[in-house]
């Protein structure tokens, strides 16, 4: 079997995970632990009047309880967002306090943390917290928190808006849309949801000697010391070290500092012992941050031909209550970046308020900002091509960006360096064989059932933070090390990484160990998100590797009494060029650590900058085929076809398990998911009873496959899989169904299209539901 | 909190009908543990019913199935006589959570549990099942129903059990039918399910019906109205459309997040509809 890059290498990880001997947090028990729980607000907005913890503090095994008046030496939780409106005014940040101050803005809240022997002792105590509170309207509705009678939830800041966001040209898209032979417009619905990664999150907190320990998951244990030793404790970084194990799921809502955490630590230094909370499913529907969240208006403007003359996409976006870590980032310059994603648009404004309500502050989710960019213009593409009588594909093919005009910069500045898009999506309609739709919908017609077929072209902009550090080391033995500040919390790092350092150095696979997510050995790393690990954390390993071998390349030439530059590397060996004489890397690596040369050993850390502002861009035609059951609403995929340009595939398999992540996803919030507040701020999804996961069964067997444009502005020419799918899959999906219910005279539904909402559509039936 | 396992029906009603405080039956616990975990219920007395060899036992004789109140729905659907049978209470009991949740799941729980979603209650009811109560006043035989009154109520008295469950003796061209409607396909809580089961004529034309609906009413309903819209016809679609309205006339479903009264109310012709049409097949109907 061969493990370099592009080989389909099994996940080195799986035996470990799926024998159950993977370590998580919740399997870290320190002697003498003493367990935290949380006594949340179940009022949605109101001023605290008083916190009673009497009897919480009397209750049985009950060491300590703490409300925010304890931890007034803590700051909040940050939001890393910065930007700015026009005008030069910075976004309003409120402080997210770990535990209320002052009012209570969202059910779910942390009011006080209650630490106790046992976990069940706590969890009882936790219920015997009184608060009260001075009922305040809760704001759950964006219109509503929009409206200027609105009550202001961080009442100083004078209304819910953070931050107006704009961008692009307004009287340029005037001119433009005065001149357009159409207009299409669209009113969407971006769903809330919750992501739901499969592990509760949990938080073990050690002081000792001077010391502060945090186990966690992570989505990379660096950016969570410099959290909580920058912004929660003002102690020097040193003074925290942070390990996280495996990690079971992220989807970006992984990527913060939560309350919980920092607060086992400061208990743990109060109390003198470790100290340890573990949420379980009902406390995540609670306390896990959410995603997405828009409501969204856009105007397309085109010419005769269906060409774009200009869009303008006007977004209300839901911050929630606070700001998560990169809060009102999200919806305007993460989904900004690629704001009018593939197509030329002359012309484009682009308008976002970000806003406060009473509801779970929204984080980054799988895509972060991209999906819903990509959404608005799919559904867009989509209303055109009805208007105007021209097939989805056609009209697609007329508004595409060429891949000749790459570089292109688009309305945000940013330059996308490669993509092929019609190729990519010639391939998609080929295999998804929409040439031959006619046939299957007649079948299905003929079983009484409405079918569609639907497009969804996405491009993203990823790579997060622009530097990324690895560290690799050669041991005496001829093994290798390698540290990297990326996180794998199940992407497949191990595998991945330990591909590349094999291509690089020549040698096995099973030689290479790696190292992630623990403080200690992590000096530097952007964690993984935004579909950077590849890039990122590949690239830096892989000079990190290319160093090693320079160094060892002095180091051989010494031992073999000659130059560097007549020495050659290749499989683990160094030789003259004359192959008269050589040595392997195991011997170099030893002689590197004997004084002689230096005793450092043969290592080598390298910290790569891809240079801020440039990014690269994973794209795809993602293809869905539905078949809708008119009498009953019921909705089956029939076909689903993925075909992903992202750059160069490092493992098939890993790929594709991302491509089938992210489409599940995406088709999850299309069909199901959907976070629910009922007017009154109350969290009616409180349970996977109530938010509605997809199950495997309901899932179509993804057709996946690439069409590799390898990324111009790095060596392994990658660009990122992670989220794509969650890119692709909803307009997709939301497509197809719209196309299955055109024939009912159906030309516009909001995510997501539950059986209900699809059987009232074809049924023509009012759209609304009851809103809980 | 007692622990009991007593090894006879008799003992059981004995145990709970002296019981102070809260006395609960055990069967699969699949409700039961659920809702103790979350503090719904804090007994003081728990009776596991399992030990009782009455309740392990699946019978065949002349008066059809009698199937014990602690036969788990894995049991019931490797049962070969039973599945031909009745293969809408077997698929009915079979849809109940999953795999895990099947190994411990018994019909009589999941009947006295009482909720109005309950899988496998418009199956029996359709089926003319019978609930064998045992209680401290001795033996007695009751419509299965009967037995929910409500929402979490039942018409149990203290000290009752139910035993078994009896299937009656199928029919010659007889079949019947379960279908339940959830937004996910599976481990998820009916949001409107149908029963039917059917008895044909030589000729085909339905002879006999029962026709029962689940979650549009505080409890199973067993539609006469419906069963009436079909007997005497092969089931074309004027008889079908009859049917449907006659289910939609006697739902009173909830309004929640799940489904709206609409919803409820016509899928629940739509699946009477369609469970009607595999009976009939399943009687050896023709279309
Ligand atoms: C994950 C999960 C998924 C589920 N999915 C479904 C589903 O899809 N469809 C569905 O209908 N239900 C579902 N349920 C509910 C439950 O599994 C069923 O109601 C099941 O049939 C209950 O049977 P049991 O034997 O486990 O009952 P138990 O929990 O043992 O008992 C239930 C109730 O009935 C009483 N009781 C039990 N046996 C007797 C008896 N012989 N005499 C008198 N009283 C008795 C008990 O005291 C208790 O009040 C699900 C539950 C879970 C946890």
């Amino acid at each position: 079997m061969k493990f370099g890059v592009g080989q389909p290498v099994p996940r080195l990880e799986d035996p470990r995970l799926i024998t159950g001997s993977g370590r998580f947090t919740d399997d870290v028990n320190l002697p003498d632990q003493l367990y935290m729980a949380i006594a949340r607000s179940p009022y949605p907005h109101g001023s605290i009047a008083s916190i009673d913890t009497d009897a919480a503090e009397a209750a049985a095994g009950v060491v300590a309880v703490y409300t925010a008046a304890d931890i007034e030496s803590l700051g909040g939780m940050p939001c890393r967002a910065v930007l700015k409106d026009r005008q030069g005014n910075p976004c309003f940040i409120p402080k997210r306090p770990l535990l209320a101050e002052g009012r209570v803005r969202f059910v779910g809240e942390p009011v006080a943390a209650v630490v106790a022997r046992t976990r069940t002792e706590a969890r009882d105590a936790a219920e015997l917290v009184l608060l009260e509170v001075e009922d305040l309207p809760a704001v759950v509705d964006l219109n509503a928190a929009a409206a200027a009678e609105a009550t202001v939830l961080h009442e100083a800041h004078g209304s819910n808006l953070a931050i107006h966001y704009e961008n692009g040209d307004e009287a340029a898209w005037e001119a433009a849309a005065a001149a357009a032979a159409h207009r299409v417009q669209v009113s969407l619905v971006n769903n809330r949801v919750a992501p739901s990664p499969l592990e509760p999150r949990a938080a073990v907190g050690h002081y000792a000697n001077g010391t502060f320990t945090l186990y966690n998951p992570s989505q990379g244990a660096f950016a969570q010391q410099g959290v909580l030793a920058r912004a929660i404790f003002d102690e020097p970084l040193e003074s925290i070290r942070v390990i996280s194990g495996e990690t079971g799921g992220g989807f970006g809502i992984r990527g913060e500092v939560h309350p919980e955490a920092a607060l086992t630590l400061f208990a743990s230094r109060a109390l003198g012992a470790p100290v340890k909370w573990h949420g379980d499913r009902s406390e995540m529907f609670l306390s896990d941050s959410h995603g997405r969240d828009n409501l969204t208006r856009a105007d397309l403007a085109l010419d005769e031909s269906g060409r774009a003359l200009g869009v303008r996409i006007e977004t209300l976006a839901n911050l929630g209550a606070y700001c998560s870590a990169v809060g009102p980032f999200v919806p305007t310059m993460a989904g900004g970046r690629v704001v009018g994603t593939v197509y030329r648009l002359p012309a484009l404004y682009h308008s976002v308020r970000c806003l406060y309500t009473n509801t779970m502050p929204v984080a980054a989710y799988r895509g972060a900002g991209r999906p819903e960019a990509c959404y608005v213009m799919e559904r867009l593409m989509d209303e055109a091509a009805r208007q105007l009588g021209i097939g989805r594909d056609e009209i697609r093919r007329r508004n595409f960006i060429p891949s000749s005009a790459m570089p292109f910069v688009n309305h945000s500045g940013v330059s996308i360096s490669s993509g092929e898009f019609e190729a990519t999506m010639d391939l998609a309609l080929e295999r998804a064989d929409w040439a031959g739709f006619e046939r299957r919908r007649r079948r299905s017609e003929g079983l009484g059932r409405l079918r569609g077929i639907g497009l969804g072209y996405y491009v993203e902009s990823s790579g997060g933070g622009p530097e990324e550090e690895a560290r690799v080391r050669i041991h005496p033995d001829g093994s290798a090390e390698v540290i990297v500040g990326t996180y794998s919390h199940g992407q497949g790092h191990e595998t991945a990484f330990a591909q590349i350092l094999s291509d690089t150095f020549g040698i096995e696979f099973d030689k290479i160990r790696f190292i992630q997510g623990d403080t200690a050995f992590v000096k530097f790393g952007g964690g993984t998100g935004g579909s950077r690990s590849s890039q990122m954390g590949g690239i830096a390993v892989k000079r990190a590797g290319e160093g090693v071998i320079e160094q060892g390349r002095a180091v051989a030439a010494e031992l073999l009494q000659s130059e560097p530059g007549r020495v050659t590397y290749e499989a683990a060996v160094y030789r003259l060029d004359d192959a008269s004489a050589q040595v392997s890397l195991a011997d170099v690596a030893r002689a590197a650590e004997t004084a002689q040369f230096g005793g450092e050993g043969l290592a080598e850390t390298h910290r790569y900058d891809r240079g801020a502002g440039t990014y690269t861009f994973p794209n795809g035609a993602h293809v869905a085929e539905v078949e809708i059951d008119p009498d009953t609403g019921v909705l089956h995929i029939c076909r689903y076809t993925a075909v992903d340009d992202c750059g160069r595939v490092i493992n098939p398999l890993l790929a594709a398990g991302q491509v089938h992540g992210g489409v599940v996803q995406g088709l999850g919030q299309a069909l199901l998911e959907n976070v629910v507040y009922d007017t009154d701020g109350q969290l009616l999804t409180g349970s996977f009873l109530d938010y509605a996961m997809p199950f495997a069964d309901a899932m179509p067997d993804v057709d996946v496959s690439f069409n590799e444009v390898l990324d111009p502005n790095n060596e392994l020419g990658v660009k990122g899989i992670g989220e794509g799918g969650a890119c692709g899959a909803p307009p997709a999906l939301v497509n197809a169904a719209l196309h299955a219910l055109a024939s009912r005279g159906v030309t516009a539904i909001d995510m997501p299209l539950t059986p209900e909402k699809l059987w009232r559509a074809a049924n023509g039936l009012s759209l609304q539901e009851r809103a809980g | 909190m007692r622990y009991e396992a007593p090894s006879s029906s008799k003992e059981a009603a004995k145990l709970l009908a002296s019981a102070k405080g809260k006395a609960v039956v055990l069967a699969g616990g699949t409700d039961l543990l659920v809702r103790m975990k979350s503090g719904a219920v804090e007994p003081d007395l728990i009776v596991d019913i399992k030990r009782i060899g009455a309740t392990q036992e699946i019978k065949k004789s002349g008066n059809g199935f009698k199937i014990g109140a602690g036969v788990s729905g894995a049991r019931l659907g490797k049962h070969r006589a039973l599945k031909k049978a009745w293969p809408g209470v077997v698929e009915a009991t079979n849809l109940i959570g999953s795999d895990q949740i099947q190994g411990r799941c018994t019909m009589a729980g999941n009947l006295c549990n009482a909720s109005p979603a309950a899988d496998s209650v418009p199956a029996m009811v359709a089926a003319n099942a019978k609930a064998n109560v045992v209680g401290p006043g001795g033996r007695r035989t009751v419509a299965v129903e009967k037995i929910p009154t409500g929402p979490g109520k039942t018409s149990l008295k203290k000290g009752e059990i139910i035993e078994s469950i009896t299937l009656p003796a199928k029919a010659p061209r007889s079949g019947d039918a379960y279908l339940r409607f959830i937004p996910r396909t599976e481990m998820d809580i009916a949001v409107v399910s149908a029963g039917v089961n059917l008895t044909l004529d030589s000729k085909g034309v339905v002879k006999k019906a029962r026709v029962a609906l689940g979650a549009v009413a505080p409890t199973v309903l067993l539609v006469e109205d419906a069963a009436k819209a079909i007997v005497g016809t092969k089931l074309d679609d004027d008889a079908l459309a009859a049917l449907a309205a006659a289910c939609e006339a006697a739902c009173r479903p909830i309004d929640d997040m799940r489904g709206t009264i609409e919803f409820r109310t016509e899928v629940a012709g739509v699946l009477a509809r369609r469970a009607a049409l595999t009976a009939y097949e399943r009687a050896g109907g023709k279309k």
